[in-house]
């Protein structure tokens, strides 16, 4: 028996040149109306749009992989956040001398509490996670306007300064959330890609019919993605406190769109079986590129909205389409 | 093995009920070490019933009777049970995760057992393919499971079972959808596995992959293991009296085949159909045949040689490029499937699911769902109506459970078959066209099929006929039409004795 060699690239490969020439291109467009665009704080300021929603995305590919979803993620990030803040900076006859590091840990807890919860409403009340996760939403989001009273949560920098870091001029805290991201990028696609976990994960959203078949228990595998994904979501709330100082119950309102989108432009499946890490990378970049630059060239912010919508529509549209095709 | 039984695999006095009902009473299937065993019964005997207990889906306790392993009693609660002693089963339905490699796929089992491992793409494809090389499987390990035919999809799942390195590998009817090359390729992997030491469990209800394949063959009827027969005794008629209670010879009816002068039904002249995979270009050479009315004509060739889309070309499924097509002398135009309804066509594909079946609805709403015209009045359904057309074809075609209310999904695969042909029937095409109206169907079932249609035809309907079990074509059909290598390549007349003719034909031997 002889195997054929690859012929040329992989489709992979192929498609991930595609994608990068798509952002070029798209980059180039811009930078020709306006060539401020370009320059190193536009670029920064991409980045920096991205990081949070990105944080948040990571695990949400994994889970998409295995064919669930979580429209969650943004008001988990907004609770986790708020609470976050909350603790560090204490209430009323609270103590309020608590490391502002010490969020990080309530972010995360939080937000694995919210996964656990939409894993067992999915799993164990078998409904739809679109719909469950749709109700976490509101409830999440409520209590992350409730709990402030609909303010910012103000002190929290003092805590900060008893650190004996003076905000605005630390260089770390202004680039933890990068780094954060970084890591995150790496471990999900590590957890993808490099590891046996991640196949079976492909092989629950491909047929799940064959991964049970194949011994393995495809609920445990689910819960432990919902509860990645809403540690995902908590610890962009957590993180993007630590960046702002602060925050706003409005934060990641309109993240489940970005990052479905993003994940879905970078490559994975809409309906399980095939994910990438390097593809949602892409794909964020891609989403903010064209945000900032719509920014950059002097859209009307009604028009933007608009776009982008409409943007999220035609990559469903093509990957549905791409779907019949094979 | 150090171990002294002869067989790799016993069930010993099996018995089990639903409610009332007796599935299985007192089956002891033995299979010796080595050997390829088959196990035939038509649908309903409890051959799944049977697999659903060695395969643990039935945990110990809900049957009697014993299940031995290379002679030691096992208890099975779970599929994981059953492959963890030694008993890999690859059932009739392809699992296949399609986003994943062949090898992965392979692998699959092995990986969740230990997720947190490191995976490495080429290590892993590396490995399958020693396995695949050691066991003569012609799949490539790096290619996408998406990519491959429905015949490769079931060599990967019988691949992924031998990996586990069974004991005993249990087929379930695993040439269902398969055709004749593809088959002969999964003979070749299941000799080479028998080669290797690998006993094989190969349920199917096809006679001659059991007298070409199995060394031994247990029978199944009505839950009773009948008899075991060895490969020295096998011989056609007696396995099948065996498997359906009675003689072959009345599985087709008698056909008059000579002497069909009733006036033509449908003409087709010159007739170039599209390729539906290469938009605008033709699939077969200019064509032409006429079928009368009362005649069974039979579309003859191999799969691939365009039969299906010369169907659903004429049903206004596919274009017609060009040429000329006459119901009952009228040049006709379909350009889509309600017209071509209108005009008397009917057409029953292959897909069972695809057609169409209300798997929620009983056998009688089943038959009546394209009528309702005819059995309502002023809207109302007139239940009665109902009941008395619909009941016509469950006597008929023998539908078994013989009642009206039963639902869909409680019928087994070969009379959810009946409830298709008969629901096509009521609506009384005059040109009806049957694309392998028996596939995967039991022969008692396939009687009473065959029966049905000969009696439409007899009342003056026309009916063309596509089958690629040849002694049913020809038994069937009063004329056949043989297409090969993308053109019509002659016509033949019907009858059994004509399958030799019919294959050199078909395989364009003649020419």
């Amino acid at each position: 028996m002889t195997l054929t060699a690859n012929k040329g690239l992989s489709d992979n490969l192929k498609a991930s040149i595609l994608r990068l020439v798509f952002l070029i291109a798209v980059v180039v467009i811009f930078a020709v109306q306006n060539p401020a665009f370009v320059n190193g704080a536009s670029i920064r300021s991409v980045i920096q749009g991205l990081v949070f929603v990105g944080i948040a995305a990571v695990f949400l590919t994994i889970l998409i992989t295995a064919g669930e979803f979580d429209i969650s993620v943004g008001a988990n990030a907004a609770l986790s956040g708020t609470l976050a803040a909350q603790f560090v900076v204490g209430g009323e006859g609270i103590a309020d001398d608590r490391s502002p590091w010490s969020g990080l840990i309530i972010g995360l807890l939080v937000g694995l509490i919210i996964g656990l919860i939409n894993a067992f409403v999915v799993l164990v009340g078998n409904v739809p996670s679109f719909i469950a996760t749709i109700a976490m939403l509101f409830i999440a989001r409520s209590l992350a306007t409730y709990i402030p009273g609909g303010k910012p949560i103000p002190g929290y920098r003092d805590s900060w300064e008893d650190e004996g870091i003076i905000f605005r001029e630390s260089f770390f805290l202004s680039n933890f959330s990068i780094i954060v991201l970084i890591v995150m990028l790496v471990i999900g696609h590590i957890v993808l890609k490099r590891t046996n976990f991640g196949v079976v994960v492909a092989s629950i959203g491909s047929n799940k019919e064959a991964a049970r078949t194949s011994g393995t228990q495809v609920k445990r595998v689910k819960t432990i993605l919902f509860a990645l994904t809403g540690m995902g979501a908590g610890l962009a709330g957590a993180v993007s406190v630590l960046h702002f100082g602060s925050i706003y119950f409005s934060l990641g309102s309109g993240w489940e769109l970005t990052a479905i989108a993003a994940i879905v432009l970078g490559g994975t499946s809409l309906f399980g079986g095939k994910g990438t890490i390097i593809g949602l990378l892409f794909g964020l970049a891609l989403m903010q590129t064209i945000a900032s630059g719509m920014v950059a060239v002097g859209i009307d912010p009604w028009w933007q909205t608009v776009i982008t919508g409409g943007i999220v529509l035609a990559t469903l549209v093509v990957e549905q389409l791409r779907r019949k095709v094979t | 093995m150090a171990n002294e039984s002869e067989y790799a695999l016993e069930m010993l006095g099996i018995s089990k009920s639903f409610g009332s009902t007796i599935a299985l009473s007192d089956v002891d299937l033995q299979v010796r070490k080595g050997t390829i065993h088959g196990l035939i019964g038509q649908n309903g005997a409890g051959k799944s019933t049977l697999m659903k207990i060695l395969s643990g889906l039935y945990p110990s306790g809900t049957y009697s009777g014993q299940i031995i392993v290379d002679g030691k009693p096992v208890e099975l609660n779970s599929t994981l049970d059953a492959q963890a002693v030694g008993i890999s089963i690859v059932p009739q339905e392809t699992t296949v995760a399609d986003t994943l490699t062949v090898a992965e796929n392979i692998l699959l089992p092995e990986m969740s057992k230990s997720p947190l491992k490191p995976y490495n793409k080429s290590g892993a494809i590396e490995r399958v393919t020693k396995f695949l090389n050691s066991y003569n499987i012609p799949l490539q390990p790096d290619k996408l499971a998406a990519s491959l035919t429905l015949a490769e999809k079931q060599i990967l799942m019988i691949a992924r079972a031998i990996y586990l390195e069974p004991q005993v590998l249990v087929l379930d009817e695993p040439t269902s959808s398969l055709t004749g090359d593809e088959i002969k390729n999964l003979f070749e992997v299941t000799r080479t596995l028998k080669s290797l030491g690998i006993t094989t469990v190969f349920i199917t209800h096809k006679m001659d992959e059991i007298i070409d394949l199995c060394d031994s063959v247990s029978i199944l009827r009505d839950g009773k293991i009948v008899c075991q027969v060895e490969k020295s005794e096998f011989e056609v008629d007696v396995l099948v009296s065996h498997m359906i209670g009675r003689d072959l010879g009345d599985l087709y009816p008698q056909q008059q085949r000579v002497g069909i002068e009733s006036p033509v039904a449908l003409s087709v002249v010159d007739l170039v159909i599209e390729n539906p995979r290469k938009p605008g270009e033709p699939l077969l050479k200019p064509f032409s045949f006429e079928l009368r009315k009362g005649e069974i004509l039979g579309i003859g060739g191999l799969v691939g040689a365009g039969r299906t889309e010369i169907a659903k070309s004429l049903f206004g499924h596919y274009k017609i490029l060009d040429g000329e097509v006459y119901v009952d002398g009228e040049s006709i135009k379909t350009k889509s499937v309600s017209e071509s309804i209108s005009h008397g066509f009917g057409y029953i594909t292959e897909d069972r699911k695809a057609e169409g079946l209300f798997f929620n609805l009983a056998i009688k709403e089943n038959f009546t769902a394209s009528i309702l015209k005819l059995i309502t009045n002023l809207s109302f359904l007139v239940k009665k109506a109902e009941k008395v057309r619909a009941r016509v074809y469950l006597e008929n075609l023998q539908v078994k459970p013989q009642n009206l209310d039963a639902p869909i999904s409680s019928l087994s695969g070969g009379n959810q078959q009946k409830v298709v042909l008969g629901k096509s029937l009521i609506t009384e095409p005059r040109i009806l066209m049957l694309d392998e109206p028996t596939k995967g169907v039991d022969i008692a079932s396939k009687a009473e099929i065959y029966k049905t249609i000969a009696e439409y035809a007899s009342q003056g309907f026309a009916v063309l006929l596509i089958s690629s079990e040849f002694p049913e074509l020809l038994a069937m059909s009063h004329r056949v039409i043989v297409f090969s290598g993308g053109e019509m390549v002659g016509e033949m007349p019907g009858g059994l004795e004509n399958e030799k003719a019919l294959m050199l034909m078909a395989i364009g031997a003649n020419n």
